[in-house]
């Protein structure tokens, strides 16, 4: 075990990028402490934690926990911050495994490039550790059918992992990948990821991360993109564990008539709290965003979205959406809902929903007078209100399983008394 | 013969607002009844409250073949026979119609024999490519109708209860949902149809037509009644009855 409190002397079989990496992280460290609610990145939200109680993960063996591979096409498995091997083989045009061992030149330019060392504790924590990570580079041209499979886990309680994946697409690519987020219910840990994706011209990349941390895992994950001219990102979180599970997503639209697409579905229980925080630059001209989120909690459960489009002063034509939908199930669940714009520029269309509120007693009425007694009426409502989201994941054969996992939690509610 | 409804001095209210004010009727299995009035008679509250929507205070007995149903929650009531077809019905988003029906069937006595009936009825409606469709989601007001048949065909209730089935309808649609109504007849069902217009009788044979003015029914008889209707409107009738003619709503803004 490595104590956070005192980095050890930095590894002299890393890569110079990555040595200097850790260098600025544990600089960015010795000014940072827990974030508290008084900041604004991280109002409305109570930590109960703190991250120097737990020591760095080491030497995670790297196992598949009970989520089992789906792709056929190129999967890897992050197991406590530690990579394993790739399972498949891979299309031409793409390298996928190890970023500290890769030869692609440009991983050291993008690794890291996306969370700012002194973000926060938890950012300089990852930058100033993380030893390695999966990377992902698709060349240009290349069209890759199947998505590309990323399962990160966590199995020791106690510790602190910091599982990191790269993605650097060319130009007119095509493709997708899962990442799948798991623990076991006992396993007290933190897990520190970061996911960058960079996204060359007229390229469409879509990143889906199906988040199903145990009970007792705590996790915030740091998500970047960055776009070129004519790209798009499709970026999707289905939120469904953990008792503490943080999105900050920062996407920078650069590129002229880029475009970024945000499917969220999330389902607090008990005293889980999920916390979503969307910052998107606007940039280039032409560019557009949409952000589609629908969320529900039951029993003490919270759950925190914030939206921020910031559109910079060159960035005219931008047309962005954000929609954030939130179903309260029981009356000591919470749900706060923070659409944000900021314009500097005046040729821009911007639009923005919040809403939140108990099952509609309408359509209870409805499927009651057709027999249905309350619990199932409440199901299928339940059910129609995440279909709205659930049918928008970019990858169809996922959807069943998606659906069923939400009905499970709901369900649990139910029988539980607690909805 | 036996009842499919009988319903005796049903009051109901909305707060201190009385809008049932003491309805009697009766419809006999096998049977379909036309219930008529204006608008604000109080018809959709009668459907509300024989479904059993609870923003109604309502006091009297409701009897679905024979059975007293007043005390029963919705629910309860749809399985003791009670079935309302919506004039606007709800729109349930992210539901498709055929999960609708597989959890009604779930929910039903016997789900096979509710498949059965379901799969039979889709086939004769022609609605095959309803059933992938949401819930009343994005359908014509038509289509809606036919969606409500459907399930109605697919529930088997005792007593179907139709409010303004015909409204906002094309004339060739109101043919096609009273033609489905004279199909369904069948010696266990009896329908009561809710209109205010008399055009959908054309096309149907109805057994027995009722008035409601002012949430109470204030006649009943055969055809001829709704023939009456359309030649001297609600008006008259009030008069006939001995009641102050009332401004329709219409006329009342017209003053304005
Ligand atoms: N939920 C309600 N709240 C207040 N008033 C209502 C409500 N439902 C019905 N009413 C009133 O009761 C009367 C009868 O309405 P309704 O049953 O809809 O009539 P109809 O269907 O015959 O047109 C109307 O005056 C209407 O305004
Ligand atoms: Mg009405």
């Amino acid at each position: 075990m490595v104590s956070l409190k005192s980095h050890p002397p930095i590894d002299p079989t890393l890569p110079t990028w990555l040595a200097d990496l850790q260098q600025s992280g544990v600089a960015a460290l010795a000014d940072l402490s827990m974030p508290s609610a008084k900041q604004e990145e991280w109002r409305y939200v109570d930590l109960r934690f703190d991250i120097g109680s737990f020591d760095l993960a080491t030497s995670g063996v790297p196992s598949a926990l009970d989520v089992p591979f789906r792709s056929a096409r190129g999967a890897l498995a992050i197991t406590d911050g530690a990579m394993g091997e790739l399972v498949s083989d891979l299309p031409n045009g793409v390298v996928f495994g190890s970023a500290r061992n890769t030869t692609e030149p440009c991983v050291s330019g993008k690794f890291g490039s996306g969370v700012p060392a002194d973000r926060d504790v938890f950012a300089a924590i990852h930058r100033a550790f993380a030893g390695d990570g999966a990377f992902l580079h698709i060349s240009s041209g290349t069209a890759v059918e199947e998505p590309f499979t990323v399962e990160i886990s966590a199995t020791r309680s106690g510790t602190v992992s910091l599982p990191h994946l790269t993605v650097v697409v060319e130009d007119n690519v095509e493709a997708s990948a899962i990442v799948y987020f798991a623990s076991h219910e006992e396993v007290d840990a933190v897990v520190l990821s970061q996911l960058e994706v960079s996204i060359g011209k007229n390229s469409h990349f879509k990143l889906t991360v199906v988040q199903q941390w145990g009970d007792k895992t705590r996790a915030i994950a740091d998500v970047f993109y960055t776009l070129d001219d004519n790209a798009t990102g499709t970026f999707t979180e289905i939120g469904l564990g953990g008792v503490y599970s943080r999105v900050r997503f920062d996407a920078d639209l650069i590129g002229n008539g880029s475009h970024m697409e945000i499917i969220g579905a999330y389902f607090g229980d008990r005293d889980q709290v999920l916390d979503y925080r969307y910052f998107l630059d606007h940039v280039g001209v032409g560019t557009t965003s949409n952000i589609f989120l629908k969320g529900a909690v039951e029993d003490d459960a919270e759950s925190v979205f914030t939206g921020l489009i910031r559109i910079e002063e060159g960035a005219q034509k931008t047309n962005a959406h954000q929609t954030n939908r939130n179903l309260i199930l029981s009356d000591g669940a919470s749900a706060q809902s923070v659409p944000n714009l900021e314009i500097l520029a005046n040729d821009v269309r911007c639009g923005h929903g919040s809403t939140m509120g108990p099952l509609d007693k309408d359509q209870r009425y409805y499927l009651m007078s057709r027999g249905l007694d309350k619990a199932q009426a409440d199901r299928l409502q339940v059910k129609g209100f995440f279909e709205e989201a659930l049918v928008k994941v970019p990858h169809g054969n996922i959807r069943d399983e998606l659906r069923l996992a939400v009905n499970k939690k709901f369900v649990a509610a139910q029988s539980e008394g607690r909805v | 013969m036996s009842l499919a409804l009988s319903v005796r001095s049903l009051e109901a209210k909305i707060g201190d607002l009385l809008i049932l004010k003491g309805v009697d009727l009766e419809v006999p299995a096998g049977e379909v009844h036309v219930l008529m009035g204006p608008n604000g008679s109080g018809k959709s509250t009668l459907c509300h409250v024989l479904t059993g929507k609870d923003d109604y205070q309502a006091t009297g007995t409701i009897l679905v073949d024979g059975i007293d149903i007043s005390g029963m929650p919705v629910d309860e009531r749809a399985r003791a026979g009670v079935f309302q077809a919506f004039q606007y019905p709800v729109q349930i988003g992210g539901v498709l119609l055929e999960e609708l029906l597989d959890e009604m069937a779930e929910a039903s006595p016997d789900p096979a024999a509710f498949r059965a009936r379901t799969t039979a009825a889709v086939e004769s409606l022609n609605m095959e490519h309803f059933m992938n469709r949401s819930v009343n989601d994005e359908l014509s007001g038509g289509e809606k109708k036919r969606s409500e048949m459907l399930q109605l065909a697919a529930v088997q209730p005792k007593i179907a209860v139709l409010d303004e089935i015909d409204s906002g309808l094309d004339i060739d649609a109101v043919r096609e949902v009273a033609e489905l109504v004279e199909e369904l007849r069948s010696p266990d069902l009896g329908v009561l149809l809710i209109t205010h217009y008399s055009r959908i009788l054309r096309y149907m044979k109805p057994d027995r037509v009722h008035v409601m003015i002012d949430g109470r029914v204030v006649k009943s008889g055969g055809v001829e009644v709704a023939e009456e209707l359309e030649s001297s409107g609600y008006d008259a009738l009030r008069k006939s009855l001995g009641a102050e003619p009332v401004a329709e709503e219409d006329d009342f803004l017209a003053g304005l």
